[in-house]
C-alpha cells in the first residue's frame, strides 16, 4: 500500500454554494499532515469528507485500496478515527468507560467487550498517560485531560489514519505540545497516518512533514512547511503581513505575525549598514513603525539580506563570498544619500566589506546624521589588521554621528521623524 | 474485579427486593385489605375465598399492569434521553401522549366502535404512534433528523395538541369526565385482556431497547462522534423513536398519561448506579414498575373510598424524591 489516504478530484457544496473545489491530494502512510487556511476556507468540511460524516457530490477519496463509499461505517471506524476539537459528554461516564467505546466496531451485539479489547483500550490509556485517572468521571477532567481520554479512545479503535480538527484550539501551551508529541510519535513509531486541522501555523511547522493550505474551498498550495509558508503564501491567504525566521531549535520555519496597527507610513527614510544578522531585529521594528528603510551592502543569502528581501526593501547587495564591487558600493551610496539618516550595526569587518563603512566617510554624507550602535568594542570586530578602526575612529569624531543603544534606536528616529515634519 | 461484580450482584438483589416488596404491598392493600396468608392461599392452593375474585379479576391485572407500564415508561424516558443528550426529556417529549389523548377524545366523541370496547385504547394507540411519525418527517431534511428540530417540533405539536383537546372538551362538554381519564391517567379499569396486550408490546420493547445499551452509551458523546465510532446515527435515531413511540402508544392506551415517572426513573437510576445504558435501561424498567406500583397502591386507599389518578399520586411522589436526590447528589459534589 504505498499511499494510505488520496483524494481525487473532490466537490463539495450545502445547496448550490461550492465549499470544495477539486480537491486533489495524497497522502504517504505514517505521516503527519496539516490542513491550514482561513475561517471558511473549507479544513472542517474537508475532514468531514474524509470521513464520510460529509458525501462529497464528486470525486472519491480512497482509504488503502478502498473507495470509502463501498465501506460500511463500522469498517471505516476501524481504519480511521476522527478526534474533534472539544467533547461534550451530557452525563457521567467513567474514563475508560468512555475509552472503551472506542473499540464499538469491533464487539459484537449481545456478545459485549472481550478482554482482548479490554487490553486493547488500556493499552490506549497507558500510551496516552490516563491511567492514574481511569476511575474518574470523565466530566471532571480538565481540557487537557479530556483531551487526551479522547485521543485514547481514538487510539482504542485501532485505525491506520487520524483525523484531528483543531485538537488543541482550546488547550494550554503545555497540553498543545503533549498533545501533538504524542501524535508526532505515533506517526513515528507505529505509521499512524495524522491528518490535523491546524490553527497555529507555528504548530503545524513545527510538527509537520507536509502541510496543504487551503484558501476559498481550494488547495492554494502544498508540501513541505518551508515550501508552503511563506511570507507570500501567508499574506495572498490569511491576508496578514509576517515575517519569518528559522528557529535556531529546530530548523523549521517560525512565523511572526506583524501588527498593521501603525499602518502610518512614514516618508522618513533610514539606510542601515548590518550585516551577519544583525539587522534583523531593527528592521522589523523600523518596518512595524512605518519607516522607509534600505539596506547595502549585504551579501546575498546573509540573514540581514533574506529579511530585507522578505520586507521587499531596497538592498544594495553582492554576490556571496564577493568583496564589495564598484557598482554594489555606488547603490549603497546612492541608497545612503536619499536616506534621511543612517544607521551603522555592530558589523564585523573584513577586507571584504570594508568599503561599508568607508562610504560613512565620504564627503557628500558629511551633512547626514549617523547613529553608530555600539554594543562592545570595536577592535574586537576588526579583522583588518587596523584599517578598520582608523576609519572608524574618524567617523565618530565626526560632528553629525552620535553613538547610541540599540534600543533606543527606533524612539529617536520616531522623534526625528516628527521634528523633520515640522 | 470480583469485588465489582458482588457489588453489582447486591444492588441489583436490593432492586429486585424492593421490586417484590412494592407488588406485595400493593396486591394487599386497597379498598378491601386482603391478609398476605389469603393472598398466597387463592394464588398457590386456587382456594376460593370471598377475596378471590377482588383479587384475581381486579386487584392482580391491576397490579401487574401498573408494574408493565412503569417499566415501558421509564425505560423509555431513559432511552430519550440518551437520545436527545438531554436530561430534561422523558417518555413524552415527542408529543406521544398529547397524540394518544387525542386520539382517544376522538373515539370517546365520535362514539365510534370498531375495535368494540378497546376502540378507545386503540385510537390512543395509533394517535401516539402517528404524532412520533409526523413530528420525525416534520424535522426530517435531506435523510437526517437533527435533533433539535425533533424537540422543538416535538414541543409545538404537542402543544398544538393539546389545544385542540381542549376545544373539543368545550364542544363537547357533556364527555369531560371521561376525557379527563385519560389526560390524568389512570389505572381503574384493569383487566386482564389490557394486561396482555400492553404486556405483547411493552416486554419485548424494552427487551429491544436493551439491546441497543452500547449504541445509547457512545450517543452519549454526540452525534458526529458516534458516527465516528461506527454508529449508524440515522438509523439507530428511527429504530429508537419507533420502537418508543410503540411503548408509549402502549402504555397511554392502558393508562393514559402517567407523568414524571419517565423523567425521575432514569435519574434516580443514573444518581445511583451511574449513566451506563446496560444498567440504566433494566434498573430504569425495574425501579419504574415498583413505584407505579406503589403510587397506584397508595393512590387507592390514600382518601378512601375515593381514588387518587396513579398519573396525580406518580407527580406527587415523584417530585419531591427526585428534588431530594439531586440535592444530595449537588452537596455530595461540593
Amino acid at each position: 500500500m504505498e499511499y494510505e489516504v488520496r483524494v481525487e478530484g473532490l466537490d463539495f457544496s450545502y445547496e448550490n454554494n461550492y465549499i470544495l473545489k477539486n480537491i486533489n491530494l495524497s497522502i504517504k502512510e505514517g505521516s503527519f499532515v496539516s490542513i491550514v487556511g482561513p475561517n471558511g476556507s473549507g479544513k472542517s468540511t474537508f475532514l468531514k469528507n474524509l470521513s464520510r460524516y460529509l458525501k462529497p457530490q464528486k470525486g472519491i477519496v480512497m482509504l488503502g485500496n478502498d473507495d470509502i463509499t463501498k465501506l460500511s461505517q463500522k469498517e471505516i471506524s476501524k481504519r480511521l478515527s476522527v478526534v474533534p476539537q472539544n467533547i461534550l459528554v451530557e452525563f457521567d461516564y467513567k474514563v475508560k468507560d468512555i475509552v472503551l467505546m472506542g473499540r464499538h466496531p469491533y464487539v459484537k451485539r449481545l456478545k459485549g467487550e472481550t478482554p482482548e479489547d479490554i487490553k486493547i483500550a488500556e493499552r490506549a490509556m497507558k500510551y496516552t498517560n490516563i491511567m492514574e485517572f481511569s476511575n474518574r468521571n470523565f466530566n471532571e477532567l480538565s481540557g487537557g485531560e479530556k483531551q487526551r481520554v479522547i485521543l485514547a479512545q481514538a487510539l482504542a479503535q485501532q485505525p491506520k489514519v487520524l483525523l484531528m480538527d483543531e485538537p488543541i484550539s482550546h488547550l494550554d501551551l503545555q497540553y498543545q505540545v503533549e498533545i501533538l508529541d504524542l501524535v508526532k510519535k505515533m506517526t513515528l513509531e507505529e505509521g499512524l497516518t495524522s491528518i490535523a486541522v491546524l490553527h497555529d501555523l507555528n504548530m503545524a511547522s513545527a510538527y509537520s512533514d507536509y502541510i496543504v493550505m487551503l484558501k476559498g474551498g481550494e488547495v492554494f498550495c502544498k508540501g513541505e512547511p518551508a515550501e508552503v509558508l511563506t511570507i507570500e503564501n501567508i499574506a495572498r491567504v490569511f491576508n496578514t503581513n509576517v515575517s519569518i525566521s528559522i528557529n535556531p531549535a529546530t530548523g523549521k520555519t517560525y512565523i511572526y505575525p506583524i501588527s498593521t496597527i501603525p499602518k502610518k507610513k512614514r516618508d522618513f527614510a533610514v539606510h542601515i549598514i548590518c550585516g551577519g544578522g544583525t539587522g534583523v531585529k531593527l528592521i522589523q521594528e523600523l518596518a512595524a513603525a512605518g519607516f522607509t528603510i534600505s539596506t547595502g551592502v549585504l551579501n546575498i543569502g546573509d540573514s540581514d539580506w533574506t529579511i530585507s528581501k522578505e520586507y521587499e526593501l531596497d538592498v544594495a547587495e553582492e554576490t556571496p563570498f564577493m568583496a564589495i564591487s564598484q557598482e554594489a558600493y555606488d547603490k549603497n551610496l546612492e541608497l545612503a544619500l536619499s536616506a534621511n539618516v543612517l544607521v551603522l550595526l555592530p558589523v564585523y569587518f573584513s577586507k571584504a566589506n570594508i568599503r561599508n563603512l568607508k562610504m560613512l566617510i565620504e564627503d557628500r554624507l558629511k551633512d547626514k546624521t549617523i547613529y553608530i550602535v555600539e554594543n562592545g568594542s570595536f577592535e574586537q570586530r576588526d579583522y583588518t589588521n587596523g584599517e578598520a578602526l582608523s576609519i572608524y575612529n574618524k567617523l565618530i569624531d565626526r560632528p553629525n554621528v552620535i553613538q547610541i543603544k540599540e534600543e533606543q534606536l527606533k524612539e529617536i528616529l520616531i522623534k526625528a521623524d516628527e521634528n523633520h515634519d515640522k | 474485579m470480583t469485588n465489582k461484580i458482588i457489588n453489582r450482584l447486591i444492588c441489583f438483589n436490593i432492586l429486585l427486593m424492593v421490586f417484590f416488596i412494592c407488588f406485595i404491598i400493593s396486591v394487599r392493600i386497597g379498598a378491601v385489605d386482603i391478609p398476605l396468608e389469603e393472598i398466597l392461599k387463592i394464588i398457590f392452593l386456587g382456594e376460593s375465598t370471598d377475596n378471590q375474585i377482588i383479587l384475581m379479576d381486579i386487584r392482580l391485572p391491576r397490579v401487574m399492569i401498573a408494574a408493565v407500564l412503569g417499566a415501558g415508561l421509564s425505560a423509555v424516558g431513559g432511552v430519550m434521553q440518551g437520545i436527545f443528550k438531554n436530561p430534561l426529556v422523558d417518555s413524552y417529549t415527542l408529543g406521544m401522549s398529547s397524540g394518544a389523548a387525542l386520539g382517544a377524545v376522538i373515539s370517546i366523541v365520535t362514539g365510534v366502535g370498531v375495535f368494540g370496547y378497546a376502540t378507545t385504547g386503540a385510537f390512543a394507540f395509533l394517535g401516539a404512534i402517528s404524532t412520533l411519525f409526523f413530528v420525525y418527517y416534520l424535522s426530517k431534511t435531506k435523510n437526517k433528523v437533527s435533533i433539535n428540530s425533533l424537540l422543538l417540533s416535538g414541543v409545538a405539536v404537542s402543544y398544538f395538541i393539546s389545544s385542540l383537546i381542549s376545544f373539543i372538551m368545550l364542544l363537547f362538554s357533556n364527555k369531560v369526565e371521561h376525557i379527563v381519564f385519560w389526560t390524568m391517567g389512570s389505572l381503574s379499569s384493569a383487566t386482564w385482556q389490557k394486561f396482555i396486550f400492553s404486556s405483547c408490546l411493552i416486554v419485548p420493547g424494552v427487551l429491544i431497547l436493551n439491546i441497543f445499551a452500547r449504541e445509547l452509551n457512545i450517543m452519549s458523546l454526540g452525534e458526529e462522534s458516534a458516527h465516528y465510532i461506527g454508529v449508524d446515527v440515522e438509523r439507530l435515531k428511527y429504530i429508537l423513536l419507533t420502537v418508543c413511540s410503540i411503548i408509549v402508544g402502549a402504555v397511554v392506551s392502558t393508562g393514559g398519561t402517567i407523568g414524571f415517572l419517565g423523567l425521575v426513573a432514569p435519574h434516580i437510576v443514573r444518581l445511583i448506579w451511574g449513566a451506563d445504558y446496560r444498567r440504566l435501561i433494566p434498573y430504569s424498567a425495574i425501579l419504574g414498575a415498583s413505584l407505579l406500583m406503589l403510587s397506584d397502591a397508595i393512590g387507592r386507599v390514600i382518601i378512601q373510598p375515593a381514588e387518587i389518578p396513579v398519573g396525580v399520586m406518580t407527580s406527587i411522589m415523584g417530585g419531591p424524591f427526585f428534588v431530594f436526590l439531586l440535592r444530595k447528589q449537588k452537596s455530595k459534589g461540593a
